[in-house]
C-alpha cells in the first residue's frame, strides 16, 4: 500500500502505517499500525523486549523503520530527522545533560528554536515554577534526587509544547508511593496541555489507569488495542488474557456451535463460550478462552452452565481482594478472586465447585500456537 | 586474618611499590636538575663543585643557545601541529568507530599497528618511500606526517575509551529537543568529551616533542630539538645541556599543571558549587 492510496487524516496527531524495523535478522517491530487522535493518552504495554522502545524511537526519528509510514499531524515525516519532527521524548533514565544547570537544560529546546534570551528566561522560570522545581534552577543533575530528575526531564521535554510527547517508562525509576502521585499529576497535565502522550510501560496498572487507548504488544506485534475497559473485559488473544492479571486462560478444542455459543472441550470439562463476532472455528481445532478470576461464582446454582470441581491449594490476601489458587483435573490451575471485605469462605485443602455465567467467558481470536 | 586487614596490607605494599616506581622515574630528571645548578667549574657528573646559575646564564648569553633556538622552535611548532592534528583525527576516528561500520575491527587493528612498529624502521622506511617519490624530507612535511601517525593510535585509544563511557542517549535527547547533529555535537558531546580531548592533545604534543627515532631520517636538513641535543651530546657535554633539559621539563610541567587545574575547575563545576 502506498501513501497515495490512503486518505490523510489531518486531525490525527500521529499515525503509524505498517511500521517494520529489523536489527539484522531480528525483527524488533513488525507491522505496527496505530492512530492517535488529538490530545490522546496512549499507553504502549508489553513484556520486556517486545519492541515498545523501538516503536517509540521510530516515532522520534532516532531509528529508521525498514518499512511503513509515520505521519505526525497529518504530515509525512518518515524520512525526517528528529529535530524536524514536532515531538519531544522523555528517556527512561532521563538523559539529563550532566554539564548544564536545570534552568539551562529546560531552556535548551527554546534555544534550539532561536527564541530571544529574555523570552527563554521568562518561559523557563514559568515552567520551573509550574513543575515546582524553581528552587533547583541552578543545580546540576548530579545534585538532584530521582524524583527531581524526573520533573526536570519532563519540564525539559514539555517546555516547547510539542504535538507529541514520547515517554519511555517515565516513572519506572520512582518508588511506589511517589508513582501514584506522579501518575495523577501527569494525567492532569496531559489533559490540560492537550499534548498527545505516548507512554511506554510494562506495568499494566499504569497502562489501564492512565491510557485513553491501550496498545498491547508482544513479539514485535500489536496483539490488541482499544479502550482500557475494552481490553480488560475482552482480551482478544490468549497472550493478552494471560498478560493482564486476574484472567484464567483455558485451552481446549472446539466443539459444536449452537445459537452463537461454542462448546469447548478442555481438561477441566466441557464449557459453553459465546462466539460474539468471531467466526465459528472448525470442530476439533485448538483454541482458548478466558474467564476473569473475580467473575467466578462459588457453589453455582443449576442455571449456571459452566462449572468446575476444584481443590483449593492456597489463599492469598491482598487487602482489596482475596485470591484463591485452585487445582482441577489434570493439574490445571484456576484463580478465583473474592472481594477482600467478605469473610473467607474457602479454606486451603477444601474441595469446591466454581462456575461462571455464559457471558463471562471470552473466546480468543488466534488459536494457541 | 580478616580480609579487610589483608587488603589494607596489600594497599600498603602497592603504595610502596608505586612510590618506588615514582622515585625511579624521577631520579634521572632530578640528577639532571641538580647538576644544572653546579658551579662554573662543575662538570657533567658528581661532585657538583659549587652551586650557581652559571650554566643558565651561559645558556642565555652564549651562542650555544642560538644553536638550539631554531630546533626548539621547530620542535614546538611541530608538536603543536601534531597535537592539533591528532585531536581532530582521533575524535573523528573514534566517532567513526561508534557507528560500527563494516570492517571496523580491521580498522581498529590497523590503527594500533602504528604502536607496534619500531620507530627507527618506520622513520627509515618512510624516508625511503619519500625519496622514491621524489619528495624532499623536511621537519614540517615528512616528519610531521610520521609524528602524526605515531601519536594517532594513542589519541585514538584515549578517545575510544572516552566515547565508550559517553551515553549516546544524551545526544539523542538533544536531537529530540530540536538540535541538529552539529549543534548536538557542539553543545552536548564536545563539552563532555573535552577532558579526553585535552588528554589526547597532551599525548600528541609530548609524543612529537621528544621523538627522536622517527625524526632522524625524516626531518631533512633542519632538525628538531631531540636531534640537536643528540648532536650536542656527541660534540661536547657540558652542564648547559642539563640546563636546557631542566628548562624544557619545567615548561612541560607548567603546561601539565595548567591542564590539571583546568580539569579540577571543570570537575568542580560539574559537581556544582556547594550551596
Ligand atoms: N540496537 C539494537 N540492535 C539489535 N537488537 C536490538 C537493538 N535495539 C533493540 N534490539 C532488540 O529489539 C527487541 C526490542 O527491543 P526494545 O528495546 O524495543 O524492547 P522493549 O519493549 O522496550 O523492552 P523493555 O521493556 O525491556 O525496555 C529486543 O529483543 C532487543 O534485543
Ligand atoms: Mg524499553
Amino acid at each position: 500500500m502506498t501513501l497515495a492510496d490512503v486518505p490523510v487524516i489531518p486531525q490525527l496527531d500521529l499515525e503509524l502505517r505498517h511500521i517494520r524495523k529489523r536489527y539484522g535478522d531480528f525483527v524488533a517491530v513488525n507491522d505496527v499500525s496505530l492512530q492517535v487522535g488529538k490530545g490522546q493518552f496512549i499507553c504502549l504495554l508489553g513484556p520486556s523486549g517486545c519492541g515498545k522502545t523501538t516503536t517509540l524511537r521510530c516515532v522520534a526519528g532516532l531509528e529508521e523503520p525498514d518499512a511503513g509510514d509515520i505521519l505526525i499531524g497529518g504530515r509525512e515525516v518518515t524520512g525526517e530527522p528528529p529535530w524536524k519532527r514536532d515531538i519531544a521524548m522523555m528517556f527512561q533514565d532521563f538523559a539529563l545533560f550532566p554539564h548544564m544547570t536545570v534552568a539551562k537544560q529546560v531552556g535548551f529546546g527554546l534555544e534550539m528554536l532561536k527564541k530571544p534570551k529574555a523570552q527563554i528566561a521568562a518561559r523557563v522560570a514559568e515552567v520551573l515554577k509550574a513543575f515546582e522545581i524553581g528552587h533547583l534552577a541552578e543545580r546540576r543533575p548530579a545534585q538532584l534526587s530521582g524524583g527531581q530528575k524526573q520533573r526536570v526531564a519532563l519540564a525539559r521535554a514539555m517546555v516547547t509544547e510539542p504535538r507529541i510527547l514520547l515517554l519511555d517508562e517515565p516513572i519506572g525509576a520512582l518508588d511506589y508511593s511517589l508513582r501514584e502521585t506522579v501518575m495523577l499529576e501527569l494525567k492532569t497535565l496531559q489533559k490540560r496541555s492537550g499534548i498527545s502522550f505516548i507512554w511506554v510501560t510494562h506495568d499494566q496498572n499504569e497502562a489501564f489507569s492512565l491510557g485513553d487507548h491501550v496498545v498491547v504488544m508482544n513479539h514485535a506485534r500489536i496483539e490488541q488495542q482499544g479502550r482500557p475497559d475494552e481490553v480488560l473485559s475482552r482480551p482478544r488473544t490468549a497472550f493478552v488474557a494471560g498478560f493482564i492479571q486476574g484472567n484464567n486462560v483455558l485451552e481446549g478444542k472446539a466443539g459444536l456451535v449452537r445459537d452463537g455459543v461454542l462448546e469447548v472441550m478442555t481438561a477441566l470439562g466441557t464449557f459453553r463460550v459465546p462466539l460474539l463476532d468471531l467466526a465459528p472455528p472448525a470442530a476439533g481445532s485448538a483454541l482458548s478462552f478466558s474467564v476473569r478470576a473475580e467473575r467466578l461464582i462459588e457453589r453455582p446454582g443449576e442455571d449456571v452452565p459452566n462449572r468446575i470441581a476444584l481443590r483449593c491449594i492456597t489463599v492469598e490476601y491482598f487487602g482489596a481482594f482475596r485470591r484463591h489458587v485452585l487445582e482441577g483435573a489434570g493439574g490445571t490451575v484456576v484463580k478465583y478472586d473474592q472481594f477482600g471485605a467478605l469473610p473467607q469462605s474457602i479454606r486451603e485443602g477444601e474441595n469446591i465447585v466454581l462456575g461462571w455465567s455464559l457471558d463471562n467467558g471470552v473466546l480468543h481470536r488466534a488459536p494457541p500456537a | 586474618m580478616h580480609w579487610k586487614t589483608r587488603s589494607r596490607l596489600t594497599g600498603w605494599l602497592l603504595g610502596t611499590v608505586t612510590i618506588g616506581f615514582l622515585l625511579f622515574q624521577w631520579a634521572p630528571m632530578f640528577t639532571m636538575f641538580t647538576l644544572s645548578f653546579s658551579g662554573e667549574n662543575g662538570g657533567t657528573t658528581f661532585p657538583m663543585n659549587g652551586v650557581s646559575l652559571h650554566w643558565y646564564r651561559n645558556l642565555w648569553e652564549a651562542d650555544l643557545f642560538d644553536d638550539f633556538k631554531p630546533p626548539m622552535l621547530r620542535s614546538f611548532l611541530l608538536a603543536l601541529a601534531c597535537s592539533a592534528t591528532t585531536v581532530v583525527l582521533s575524535v573523528c576516528a573514534a566517532q567513526a568507530m561508534r557507528g560500527r561500520f563494516r570492517g571496523n575491527g580491521l580498522y581498529f587493528y590497523l590503527l594500533l599497528l602504528g604502536l607496534m612498529a619500531p620507530g627507527i624502521l618506520v622513520g627509515f622506511g618512510f624516508a625511503i618511500l619519500t625519496r622514491l617519490l621524489g619528495i624532499e624530507g623536511a621537519w614540517n612535511t615528512t616528519a610531521y606526517v610520521v609524528h602524526v601517525s605515531w601519536a594517532l593510535p594513542f589519541g585514538f585509544l584515549t578517545m575510544l575509551a572516552v566515547f565508550n563511557r559517553f551515553d549516546p542517549k544524551l545526544e539523542e535527547a538533544a536531537l529530540t529537543l530540536g538540535a541538529t547533529r552539529l549543534t548536538a555535537f557542539r553543545r552536548i558531546t564536545w563539552p563532555l568529551i573535552l577532558p579526553g580531548v585535552i588528554g589526547t592533545a597532551l599525548f600528541g604534543f609530548s609524543l612529537s616533542y621528544d621523538e627522536y627515532a622517527r625524526t632522524l631520517f625524516t626531518s631533512g636538513s633542519d632538525g628538531t630539538l631531540p636531534l640537536a641535543v643528540m648532536a650536542q651530546l656527541d660534540r661536547q657535554l657540558t652542564p648547559e645541556l642539563y640546563a636546557i633539559g631542566t628548562a624544557t621539563t619545567a615548561m612541560s610541567l607548567i603546561v601539565i599543571s595548567l591542564c590539571a587545574i583546568g580539569f579540577w575547575l571543570r570537575a568542580r563545576a560539574l559537581r556544582g558549587s556547594p550551596t
